[in-house]
Parts: C-alpha cells; sequence; structure tokens
C-alpha cells in the first residue's frame, strides 16, 4: 500500500497568497473591493484566508468605505480593484483619503508583465495617474518583492503622516511562485528629538492674555484627544477646531467656542482676529480656514506643531513652528508647564468676552429651533440617535448645517471629507464606519446632489444588513453652488437646478425603507422611526430650497468681509 | 500660483534617491505639484544611486520646508542643501581640463569661454591650480560635478 503521508506535493506559494499573508500578517479584517480581469488571482486565493471581503459597486465606494473604515478605526483602510477603468474608479478615493491624510492600501491589478506598454485591454499606468495623491506607490514587478512590498506599504500609510499606498500587481505576478524573503522595516523612523520650540510654546501659553486651542485633524489621528483636554483645562484656554478637528474635543465643554472658517461662526472667527496667541495643532491652516492669510489672525503669535514638517510655514509663518506628533508634543508642553504655575484664571476676562460675544449666535439657533429646517433634523437626530451616534456627512451646505448644528461629545464621531470636498464620499464612508463600529448608530446626512453620486451602494448595505440611517436633505438644488451664484453670480443659477428620484420608491427597489418629510409633518417622529428601524433607512427631507448657510467669508478675503445674514 | 520668483535667492538643493524612473517621475512629480520655483535641474546617477540637483528661486525658509517635503518622500535616502558654483574663465592659458579632471568638477567651453562648476572648495581649488584671476562668477547651479552626467 502506498503510503500518501510522503506524496503531498510541494506547492509553493504564489503572489496571490503571499499578498493575502501579508494581508493577514498586517491585522487587516475587511476589504472594500470589486474584482475584473487583471486581479483574478488574488480574487482566487482570498477564500481561503479568514479575510472579509465587501464587495461595493463601485470602486470609487470602495475607496471611500475604506477610508471611512480608517477614519473611525484608526487602523489602515484596504480598497482592492483591477486594472483600467478599476483602477482609474479608485482615484477619487486616494485623492480623498491623501487631502485629509487618511491611512489607506489600495490594491489594483496590473495586466501582465508581457503586455504592459502595449495598450492592452484594461492597461493603464495606474501608478503615474496616482502620483500627486499617494503618500506613495509600488509596482510590484518581482513576485518575491510582494510579501515584504504590501508590508511596507501598511508601514508607509499609518506612519508619520498617514496617507494612501497604492500596490500595484502585474497579473502574472499573481499567479507566480514566490520565494519567502519575509519582511525587512527598510528604513528605520528616526527617534523623537524633543524640540526646543516647546518649551517655547509652554513659556507663551502661560503669558498669553487672548489665546486659543485651534485643534485639527491630526489631533484624532494622533490620539490626542485627552491631551488636548488635559491641555485647555491646564491653561483655561478655549478651544476651536477645524473641520475635521471637530469631536475632538466635546462640543459641550465650557471651554469649546466652536470652529472658524468659511462657514464658521462668526463669534470664532472674530475670536481668532483678536487673538494674541494661536495655538495650532495637527491642523494645516486649510484656506478655508484662513481665508485671506495675510490678515489671518494678525494680532497674533502662532504656535504651530504639525507631524509633517512641511507644513510649518506653508501657509502661515509661526512664531514657533514644532515639527511632531501632536500627542507627544501637548505631554512635553504639559511638562513645561508642570514646571511653573499657569494662572488658571489669566485669560479669564478673554473667556468672559469670548462668551458674550457667542450670546447672540445662541439666541438665534435657539429662535431657528422652532422652524422646520436644518437645526431641528440635526437635533432630531442627535435625541434619536443618542451619545454613541456617529455622523458621516458629505459635502455642501448640508456639510456645514450638520457641522454648526450638532452637538459632538463623543471623540471621532465626526466623518466628512474636508480637503478634496468629495461628493458622493458620505454612504460608502459610512459602510466603511458601520463595520468598524456596528454597535454604533451611523448616520449619514447628505444633500439630494451628492447622495445620487453612490446611491448604488444601497445594495452593499442591505447585502450586509448595515444598520446605516440617511436624511437627506433635498432642496432641489446643488445648494452650495446655488448660494455661490446668488452671492457673486447676480442668482443666475446655471445648471444647479437638479432632480433626484422618489426615494421611497427608490428605497422600496432595494428592499429598505424611506419615508418623505416636508414642513408640518413631526420631523422628531419620522427621525424615531428611522432610528427603530432594523436595518437601513432614508428620510427624504425636503427643505427651503434657498435656505443659505451663514456665516460666509468669501473665498479669499478676510473675517471683516463675514456675510452674516440674508441680504447682510 | 507658484511662490514669486525672487531672482536673487537661489538655493541649492541635492538629492539622493532610488527606484529608477519611477522615483524620478515621483520626485518631478512633486515639484510640479506642490509649484516649487525650479530654477534649474539636473539629475544624474552614481555608484550610490540617482542624484538630483535642483534650484529652488526662493528664500531660505522656503527652500528649508521644500527639503523637508522633498526629504518625506520614500525613496528619497536624503535632502539637503548643496554647494554647486558656476564660474566663468574669460581667458585661461593652462591645461584646464587636466585641471578640472584633478580637482574633480566639471568644465567645458563655451564660445571661447571656459564654464566650470562643482563644489566651492574644488572649484577654489581649480581656479588656483590654473592661476586665473579673470573670473566670472555664475553663483549657484544645478550642474552635478562628480557623478553627474545626464
Amino acid at each position: 500500500m502506498e503510503n500518501t503521508a510522503f506524496n503531498v506535493e510541494y506547492k509553493p506559494r504564489t503572489g496571490s497568497e503571499a499578498m493575502c499573508e501579508a494581508l493577514l500578517d498586517e491585522g487587516v479584517e475587511y476589504l472594500f473591493g470589486y474584482p475584473g480581469g487583471a486581479i483574478m488571482p488574488f480574487y482566487d486565493a482570498l477564500p481561503d484566508y479568514p479575510l472579509k471581503h465587501v464587495l461595493t459597486r463601485h470602486e470609487q465606494a470602495a475607496a471611500h468605505a475604506a477610508d471611512g473604515y480608517a477614519r473611525a478605526s484608526g487602523r489602515v483602510g484596504v480598497c482592492v480593484a483591477t486594472s483600467g477603468p478599476g483602477a482609474t474608479n479608485l482615484v477619487t478615493g486616494l485623492a480623498t483619503a491623501q487631502m485629509d491624510s487618511v491611512g489607506l492600501v489600495a490594491i489594483t491589478g496590473q495586466v501582465g508583465r508581457p503586455a504592459m506598454g502595449k495598450d492592452s485591454f484594461q492597461e493603464t499606468n495606474v501608478m503615474g495617474m496616482t502620483l500627486p495623491f499617494t503618500k506613495h506607490s509600488f509596482l510590484v514587478e518581482d513576485p518575491d518583492e510582494l510579501y515584504p512590498t504590501m508590508r511596507r506599504a501598511f508601514e508607509i500609510a499609518r506612519s508619520g503622516r498617514p496617507g494612501p499606498v497604492l500596490v500595484d500587481v502585474p497579473k502574472d505576478v499573481q499567479f507566480a511562485p514566490t520565494a519567502d524573503k519575509g519582511y525587512r522595516r527598510l528604513r528605520e523612523a528616526p527617534p523623537p528629538v524633543e524640540s526646543p520650540g516647546l518649551e517655547r510654546a509652554a513659556m507663551l501659553l502661560r503669558n498669553a492674555r487672548r489665546p486659543l486651542i485651534l485643534a485639527g485633524h491630526g489631533v484624532t489621528l494622533g490620539g490626542a484627544e485627552m491631551e488636548l483636554r488635559l491641555l485647555a483645562e491646564r491653561t483655561g484656554i478655549p478651544v476651536v477646531t477645524t473641520l475635521l478637528g471637530i469631536s475632538a474635543f466635546p462640543d459641550d465643554h465650557p471651554l469649546y467656542l466652536g470652529w472658524p472658517g468659511m462657514h464658521g461662526q462668526a463669534s470664532v472667527n472674530r475670536a481668532i482676529d483678536r487673538s494674541d496667541l494661536l495655538f495650532a495643532v495637527g491642523m494645516r491652516f486649510d484656506d478655508r480656514i484662513t481665508g485671506a492669510a495675510h490678515k489671518f489672525a494678525s494680532r497674533a503669535k502662532i504656535i504651530h506643531i504639525d507631524v509633517d514638517p512641511s507644513e510649518l510655514g506653508k501657509v502661515i509663518k509661526p512664531t514657533v513652528g514644532i515639527a511632531a506628533d501632536a500627542k507627544a508634543a501637548m505631554r512635553s508642553i504639559l511638562g513645561h508647564l508642570d514646571n511653573a504655575p499657569v494662572e488658571g484664571e489669566g485669560c479669564k476676562p478673554w473667556r468672559e468676552e469670548l462668551a458674550k460675544c457667542q450670546e447672540p449666535e445662541r439666541c438665534r439657533k435657539e429662535s431657528a429651533r422652532a422652524e422646520y429646517g436644518p437645526i431641528q433634523i440635526m437635533e432630531a437626530i442627535k435625541a434619536a440617535a443618542g451619545p454613541d451616534l456617529r455622523l458621516v456627512t458629505d459635502v455642501g451646505q448640508h456639510q456645514m448645517w450638520a457641522a454648526q448644528f450638532f452637538e459632538f461629545t463623543k471623540t471621532n464621531s465626526h466623518i466628512t471629507s474636508g480637503g478634496l470636498g468629495t461628493m458622493g464620499f458620505a454612504l460608502p464612508a459610512a459602510m466603511g464606519v458601520a463595520f468598524a463600529y456596528p454597535e454604533d448608530p451611523v448616520w449619514v446626512v447628505a444633500g439630494d446632489g451628492g447622495i445620487q453620486m453612490n446611491i448604488q451602494e444601497l445594495a452593499t448595505i442591505r447585502d450586509f444588513g448595515l444598520n446605516i440611517k440617511v436624511a437627506v436633505l433635498n432642496n432641489g438644488y446643488l445648494g452650495m453652488v446655488r448660494q455661490w451664484q446668488q452671492f457673486f453670480h447676480n442668482r443666475r443659477y446655471s445648471e444647479t437646478p437638479i432632480t433626484g428620484p422618489d426615494y421611497e420608491q427608490l428605497t422600496a427597489s432595494y428592499g429598505l425603507a424611506g419615508r418623505t418629510v416636508s414642513e408640518g409633518d413631526d420631523v422628531e417622529a419620522a427621525v424615531r422611526w428611522a432610528q427603530e428601524k432594523e436595518g437601513c433607512a432614508i428620510l427624504d427631507f425636503h427643505i427651503d430650497p434657498e435656505a443659505n448657510v451663514y456665516p460666509m467669508i468669501p473665498s479669499g478675503m478676510s473675517v471683516n468681509e463675514m456675510i452674516e445674514e440674508d441680504g447682510a | 500660483m507658484p511662490e514669486p520668483a525672487t531672482g536673487v535667492a537661489l538655493n541649492t538643493i541635492e538629492v539622493r534617491f532610488t527606484g529608477g524612473m519611477l522615483a524620478l517621475n515621483r520626485l518631478l512629480m512633486t515639484l510640479q505639484n506642490k509649484r516649487m520655483p525650479v530654477a534649474g535641474f539636473t539629475v544624474g546617477r552614481d555608484r550610490e544611486g540617482m542624484r538630483a540637483i535642483i534650484l529652488l528661486d526662493c528664500p531660505p525658509e522656503s527652500a528649508l520646508r521644500y527639503t523637508a517635503l522633498i526629504s518625506a518622500l520614500e525613496d528619497v535616502n536624503e535632502a539637503g542643501p548643496a554647494q554647486t558654483i558656476e564660474v566663468a574663465l574669460i581667458e585661461v592659458s593652462g591645461d584646464w581640463r587636466s585641471a578640472a579632471e584633478r580637482a574633480g568638477i566639471e568644465a567645458h567651453e563655451d564660445d571661447g569661454t571656459v564654464v566650470a562648476s562643482g563644489e566651492p572648495e574644488e572649484v577654489e581649488y581649480f581656479l588656483a591650480s590654473l592661476g586665473v584671476e579673470d573670473v566670472v562668477r555664475l553663483g549657484p547651479v544645478t550642474r552635478p560635478g562628480a557623478g553627474g552626467g545626464v
């Protein structure tokens, strides 16, 4: 009798298997992707590994879902696409992640090596195409390099300032046998060095009379929310955040003022204008924050802390520039503050002045609560979903209203596309958030323009039974563009009126629940209905078609040119 | 808008990198993408890999920021300020070719004028070995010295 135990054929692992093993070794749980010709060997290997694949209905959605997963979980998101159109469809998602410093690894199939450079079917130079908005990219032509390259891609994506990394793998490399070359770190990160600027920053914080802390996305990315809170409470300095910094500091904290910028609170913009010290941490002085950069915080000394040294002085020249991780820097500053007493009451008059300035805004918000519109909708969502809610917004007027009127008390609970301003982001990104936190309520707030850009993902949401609720703020316009046309193009509403589906019928066709809400309906009851429904539900809120977002600082202008209300 | 050219503040950055054409492509894309005020660019290859010399027309603090940006590129092993100057010799009698070779700098003749470039100390050694005094100093350039050549 033949001894079969010794007849097991040794089969070297293939490139695809090496890719899957690298994903497992990186602790990857979810991949968001869409198969196709050039990535088929990888998809053939995938079922043999405990990796969960989420089949989206478009590659762009795969990239946004991986992005949402990464933002919510703090882990590297993974998306997969085939060559050619699959890869080109990822582009918007990669650019979105790059602009907001989100760690992603995008795996693309490429035509086989012999076919490359010959205009082969579904061949495209995805490396060349994505150079400007990837942190790094690899074209792996040596099968033995696949495993270490994959591991390296993750290391690059999450280290320092996170960003998207592309790994392009020719089809024959995925098939090819690979030798185990193991993984080696290619470049060791230098040990952190204590910047002399940190002590100076502490001195400036101690001595300022009208200081502000301006916290950005870097605080969330660096997990520095606690340090931010400790620093604010230790010094008594009021906190403002960037759009992506929202939820890095609790909205209901007495030291929280709000967020500045083009559509930020008027009182916050004025506070920055009057401040004598701006402690800017984990942010990059985006033009939506500064407006006219030469007029921004013109009376203030600036402390700028960012993990990316090339951000220091890019837009605003800092008094003290510190290239450091937000968490480490604030810890160090807290240490320096411990060595000397801080006048906790030092900026008390400043806080009182700011509270006074915010009073009219509070009154306006209070009176608007009674009206059907964005405030009422946001407050109803918050009330129904509770404190664990994670809100994902799209891009446009609703995004600003959500940021203005929603109260974020949970860390990292506000997810939006800030830098690139990608319409169509919210629905797929919310899928990523829902996979990261399946127990938490996830709401999408979107406009009637953006929601239609990736509406096909309702099928993915249904397939996985994701508990995502969607509020469409439907004004029949591309609202933010219409608002700009009203202000700057003499109300010439060129191509901004937009129609859409009947969302009740649309959701029904996907096997989901939907409801239309108009003025006079009970907003709270509708939101409660959606919250209590099992699985995904869409609420189509028909709102005032010409409602505007206020205040508004026109592009490139300063706080002095701020438009605060209709006719102002 | 790219940073306005100063016309007076030329800063030279030397970049050492690996990764061949893809890496070069990424470097060039970064220069263009970040609108760096590039006044000159040369690239060469030596035993240690590829070397680019970039001449930026901007204040030194901007050049430092751009250097930090370039340093962060994954293919870049090293990026820092480089000192490459160029001189023009109006009249020269000695064997300037051998002198340039000994000094380890690049030199060529252009319409009767010898133009030499390299690191400041090496250029000074070259000038001293020829004993020339009639020299026009052209300032920093991107021409690579030893190991250069496109």
